[in-house]
């Protein structure tokens, strides 16, 4: 696969022949620094001092060298395709085996970096839970309805959200029959085949009772290992009630 | 095997491998990192001069709070110095003596069962009877502030509330009406700032609602 770049590209980059071979490392490095930790204008000029040219052609030159080598790193493209790619740039072999070398080296780091830029569900933080049970009401007196009381807490790109839930027992074990279906799922063959660490997307649909027709869809993620802790949690409370279920009804 | 302390389930891997740590420590030892270990549990805060203020003052227990655990980091880690742990096993002590006490508050366990059950997953006897019996003493208290932190939606702060007598009106010249004008302070998070809810209630529901309010009141008496 080849990358296509725009006229605006190749001028940044028709820069790189006038700084020179041993430039090449240090602006391949400040482009790499620039996916790290974003740009750095002190260290453009302090290279543009040094190279005896322009800060905007540094800037731009940087600029354009971590564009190739985003776009590079993230299509994984061969040696042979990225050589093609900057061969109609017309560089010099010697500037185009450099080139080739910075992708070649810094290919693994930029593709984690960009692996965390994906967008993020919410994650499971924790849950907190409560047993309650209705035993009158203005309407009615005598009854008894017991009902659990959770409170969600969901982890949102560092923000700490929180849904409250409630549910009767009925509800709340078919919950628990699900989450340990889906849970079951991740011990077949199919599932072990693919990467050891993948999340479990969990989705739980609820109904605000002022407006039934209206609910909610609360997506969030929780990895393997807090799956099982959200799953044991929920089963904690599946085991309160049904000892306590024996006793008061 | 189900433990009782765990909930009638089983006991997590790490506490199991974490035991064989506190069983490095002296028993004597034990008992005092166990006492640091329920006062933070109870979260009684050492002196540490707190600001008073109103918009200061949760910063502030934020703050001593903070300054408490790491002073009592700092008494635990002094104690364990000469048992040649590492930090990581005392972080580890720490919390399994937090997962213990407070998972045996929680399933109300009394100590004699505690011991028995953490003697078979392998802690020295002598160990096992010191920690419960630091764990008996503290047992109510630990599930009184467990209960208080128990999830709560929201809580009633405070009742204000003032009786106006409206005299005359653009619509009537003599009203003669009582009002009742109440402010409820609501609480919806732990720390953060009480809602107010303002409201105006004529004389005849005011009578409605304290007639109900008394019968749940009643209702509740029945029940404590």
């Amino acid at each position: 696969m080849l990358l296509v770049l725009s006229e605006e590209q190749k001028a940044h980059l028709g820069c790189l022949p006038r700084v020179g071979g041993a430039a090449i490392g240090e602006l391949g490095y400040l482009a790499v620094e620039l996916l790290r930790r974003g740009a750095a204008p002190k260290a453009c000029e302090a290279v543009a001092r040094k190279l005896n040219a322009g800060v905007d052609t540094v800037q731009h030159g940087v600029e354009g060298l971590m564009y190739l080598l985003t776009e590079s790193s993230k299509l994984m493209i061969s040696e042979m395709d990225f050589q093609d790619s900057i061969h109609v740039l017309g560089f010099s072999d010697e500037l185009n085996k450099l080139l080739l070398q910075l992708y070649l080296d810094n290919r693994k780091e930029i593709r984690s970096i960009l692996g965390e830029l994906a967008p993020k569900l919410p994650s499971y933080h924790s849950l907190e839970w409560r047993l309650d049970v209705q035993l009158a009401s203005r309407s009615l007196r005598q009854q008894i309805k017991p009902a659990v009381t959770m409170k969600l807490h969901l982890n949102d790109n560092e923000d700490l959200t929180t849904q409250v839930l409630q549910t009767d027992p009925s509800t709340l074990l078919h919950l628990i029959q699900q989450l340990e279906q889906a849970l079951g799922e991740m011990k077949t063959n199919h599932y072990s085949c693919m990467c050891r660490s993948t999340s479990v997307p969990v989705g739980l649909l609820t109904s605000c009772p002022r407006d039934p027709a209206n609910s909610e869809a609360r997506c969030y993620t929780a990895s393997t290992v807090r799956f099982s802790q959200h799953l044991l949690a929920i089963n904690c409370i599946g085991n309160v009630f049904t000892k306590q279920q024996c006793s008061m009804l | 095997m189900r433990f009782r302390f765990c909930g009638d389930l089983d006991c997590p891997d790490w506490v199991l491998a974490e035991i064989s740590v506190l069983a490095r420590i002296s028993s004597v030892k034990l008992k005092l990192i166990c006492a640091q270990v329920l006062r933070e549990l109870l979260g009684e805060t050492i002196d540490v001069s707190v600001p008073t203020g109103n918009h200061a003052s949760s910063q502030a227990s934020a703050l001593a709070v903070m300054c408490a655990s790491v002073l009592q980091y700092e008494k635990i880690l002094k104690l364990t110095s000469d048992a040649k742990l590492e930090s990581g096993d005392v972080k580890a002590a720490i919390a399994v003596l937090d997962f213990i006490l407070s998972n045996a508050a929680k399933h109300n366990v009394d100590g004699e069962s505690l011991s028995s059950e953490l003697q078979q997953l392998g802690l020295p006897k002598e160990h096992a009877t010191g920690l419960c019996r630091s764990y008996e003493e503290k047992q109510s208290s630990l599930q009184d502030s467990l209960r208080a932190g128990s999830l709560r939606l929201s809580r009633l702060d405070g009742v204000s509330w003032r009786v106006d007598y409206a005299l005359s009106s653009s619509e009537l010249q003599e009203v003669g009406e009582p009002l009742v004008h109440l402010l409820l302070r609501v609480r919806h998070r732990e720390h953060g700032e009480p809602e107010a809810v303002p409201m105006a209630v004529s004389a005849e529901k005011f009578r409605v609602l304290l007639a109900e309010l008394k019968q749940a009141q009643a209702l509740m008496k029945t029940l404590l």
